[in-house]
């Protein structure tokens, strides 16, 4: 992808708290490129999700090419080439969890979202139609004693049942 | 019973110990200071091999023994802290970073010490927020304290640490693929050679080290190797004549999960018996063990014939399986074997990094062979074949019988383990992560056959009862093969 092929609609730039901490970042590499992963998270938590015109903004902040960027981007599950709900449901169901009955959890979500599940390249599968949630199935969240779980943006819910996750989407 | 033996743990629990002044109170930091005041780095260095401290992240390997092949003229060095834990089935890391973060910084601080290092990046899974969170605030607090940055407590030692965020990749936790994230690529692991110990991140020699292997230097340095090397037990390698020590010391961090009653982390002493360690997790839920998975959803799975192998490097290791992050997985008679293997390649398949055809072409086949099985719609020749088994002679051989052909189980053999052959343990792969895809997928079926079997005869899966579903052992040649280490002090 060259740069020309971009269409960029709207133009990204940090905004001053994240462009301190990016700041702080860069100084913690020899190379500048390391900063890769942090400065994406920082990107996306404030665009909601990784745009061309972001990667544009971190190739040049970086010095890299945007090529680079977009490889790093579509490997890596957690960054989102797409817009997401608000948010962004991550239930687990690796072995673990399936074992602690997670397949209850997850159907109840479906049928509580109305919603399917996300899949890596269709994200808007999994967002309901008032773009408030999107639910995902993610492996092991290094949480299977508290099985199964469910991570609402940053936040853990543990040893879930349905009406455990009644309480949490209606809290929202 | 077994009492827990909480070393690592024991202060986990303590209201605010993942602040400085409460961690202090509780020893934080002495062994750091005796450390820097009363031995040598090459002292430190020696203790930890003298310890016989093996790695906790998966591969076992003798952290002394790692160090030292460190070259020491070549700087910077760096450590990296593997706080990536995505292994199915581990979650001691996590309650180290989210309760008690300072021990792992003092952790750093020794092994930093002890080589020369003055940057420490900690690799810390994306999805670990709060841990994050709480390790960038201790960090900050040791950095106020005068723990870490430049000079520290008047010595001249520069360290720092830096947490750094992945972001969802399991293969990350592979120490190579590790650095070339921390690189700011994509987490394709590297060949090897060079190991990280000689050309590791940004090109200089790096230590890598799981959180809570670190989390034990503190306590050899504090109580001496003596005291730590009276845990668990030393057996004896009989590769070598004379037989050396092959010491299995320390405590471990059992994660253990699945159909136990109390699941959590249990600090034992190295070297306990799976049907132990399943009693200390407040018993089965449910009849009977069908089946166990001793060191994270990699490891080859453990029947009810071996639960009395024990759960250290390496009894496990001669028991054809290993001990790897320590994840213990139980299953009882209600589960399938088709269904978990299912489950499990389906994550394998999500995770292969896709650089080397043989995993990223053989891991999703895997899983299709499997779910096919599942569906109903596995494969069956009409035709027949000579059986082997244990003949006549007692040697392995044809045994004079016929015995069906299922195609997609020797398919499923066959695509497995030209992934990473089994048996001769080599792989066609770059990084291990192939071995861990058919490790499962050959070991799940070899040793529960008949319910790969039926799942294909019936069209349907069916849950044998335990009895019936697992290989006895005479049949089973991986476990005639297995090898019940003597400990070195009986010899
Ligand atoms: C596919 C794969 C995944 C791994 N995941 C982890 C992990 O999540 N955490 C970890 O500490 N080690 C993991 N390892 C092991 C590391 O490669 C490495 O051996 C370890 O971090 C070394 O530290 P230790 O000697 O302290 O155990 C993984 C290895 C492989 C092959
Ligand atoms: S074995 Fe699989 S995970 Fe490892 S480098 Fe090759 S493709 Fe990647
Ligand atoms: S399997 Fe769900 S948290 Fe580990």
């Amino acid at each position: 992808m060259s740069d020309e092929l971009i269409q960029i609609e709207t133009p990204f730039a940090f905004n001053e708290e994240n462009q301190r901490e990016f700041n702080a970042l860069i100084g913690r590499y020899p190379v500048k490129e390391a900063a890769m992963l942090p400065t994406l998270h920082l990107a996306q938590r404030q665009a909601g999700y990784i745009t061309p015109a972001v990667m544009k903004y971190v190739a040049e902040q970086l010095e890299v090419s945007v090529m680079k960027v977009k490889d790093v981007v579509t490997f890596y599950p957690m960054f989102f080439e797409e817009p997401v709900g608000e948010y962004v449901i991550r239930i687990c169901h690796t072995l673990p969890c399936a074992l602690r009955d997670c397949k209850i959890v997850l159907d109840h979500l479906k049928a509580k979202l109305d919603t399917d599940v996300a899949s890596e390249t269709n994200l808007a599968k999994g967002t309901t139609a008032d773009g408030k949630f999107t639910l995902m199935k993610v492996e092991c969240l290094a949480s299977c004693d508290v099985a199964p779980v469910i991570m609402v943006n940053d936040d853990l819910h543990k040893n879930l049942t349905p009406e455990k996750v009644d309480e949490i989407i209606d809290n929202l | 019973m077994i009492e827990e033996r909480r070393i690592l743990y024991e202060h986990l629990d303590v209201p605010d110990i993942n602040t400085f002044d409460v961690f202090r109170q509780y020893d934080g930091y002495t062994r750091f200071e005796k450390a820097i005041t009363e031995y040598q780095p090459d002292d430190i260095a020696k203790m930890v091999m003298d310890s016989g401290l093996k790695g906790r992240g998966g591969a076992g390997f003798s952290t002394g023994l790692k160090w030292s092949f460190v070259p020491r003229d070549i700087k910077p060095c760096y450590l990296c802290c593997n706080a990536d834990e995505s292994e199915p089935g581990t979650f001691s890391n996590r309650y180290v970073l989210e309760k008690n973060p300072h021990l792992l910084i003092e952790g750093i601080l020794i092994c930093c010490y002890a080589m020369g290092i003055e940057t420490t990046y900690v690799y810390i899974r994306g999805e670990f927020t709060l841990g994050k969170q709480m390790l960038d605030a201790a960090i900050k607090e040791a950095y106020e304290q005068g723990y870490l940055g430049k000079d520290i407590r008047g010595t001249g030692l520069n360290i720092d640490i830096y947490s750094h965020p992945g972001a969802g990749a399991y293969i990350c936790g592979e120490e190579t693929g590790l650095i070339e994230s921390l690189e700011g690529k994509r987490g394709q692991p590297r060949n090897k050679p060079p190991f990280p110990a000689v050309e590791g991140v940004f090109g200089k020699p790096t230590v890598v080290q799981n959180v809570e292997t670190l989390c034990n230097l503190p306590f050899i340095v504090g109580n001496g190797v003596e005291w730590y090397t009276q845990m668990g037990p030393t057996y004896a390698d009989t590769r070598s004549d004379p037989p050396t020590p092959d010491p299995n010391t320390g405590t471990k961090l059992y994660c253990i999960s699945g159909d136990v009653n109390e699941p959590g982390v249990y600090e034992l002493d190295l070297g306990l018996t799976c049907s132990e360690l399943i009693e200390v997790a407040g018993g089965l839920r449910g009849e009977e063990v069908k089946a166990v998975i001793p060191g994270g959803s990699s490891a080859p799975i453990l029947t009810h014939y071996e639960l009395d192998t024990r759960l250290d490097f390496t009894s496990l290791t001669l028991a054809k399986s290993m001990l790897g992050s320590g994840g213990i997985i139980v299953m009882n008679e209600t589960r399938n074997i088709v269904d978990c293997l299912l489950n499990i390649m389906k994550f394998y398949a999500h995770e292969s990094c896709g650089q080397c055809t043989p995993c990223r072409w053989g891991t999703p086949w895997v899983r299709d062979i499997v779910q096919r099985i599942a569906d109903g719609n596995g494969r069956k020749s009409t035709m027949t074949r000579p059986k082997f088994g244990v003949a006549e002679n007692g040697r392995w051989g044809d045994t004079g019988e016929t015995e069906d052909i299922y195609e997609d189980l020797d398919l499923l053999e066959s695509v497995a383990n030209n992934i990473a052959n089994v048996d001769t343990m080599t792989w066609n792969t770059i990084c291990v992560f192939g071995i861990a895809v058919s490790w499962p997928a050959v070991s799940y079926m070899r040793k529960f056959r008949p319910e790969f079997e039926a799942a294909i005869r019936e069209g349907k899966l069916v849950t044998l009862p335990v009895a019936e579903a697992t290989v006895p052992p005479e049949e089973n040649y991986a476990y005639q093969q297995r090898f019940v280490p003597k400990e070195f002090a009986d010899l």
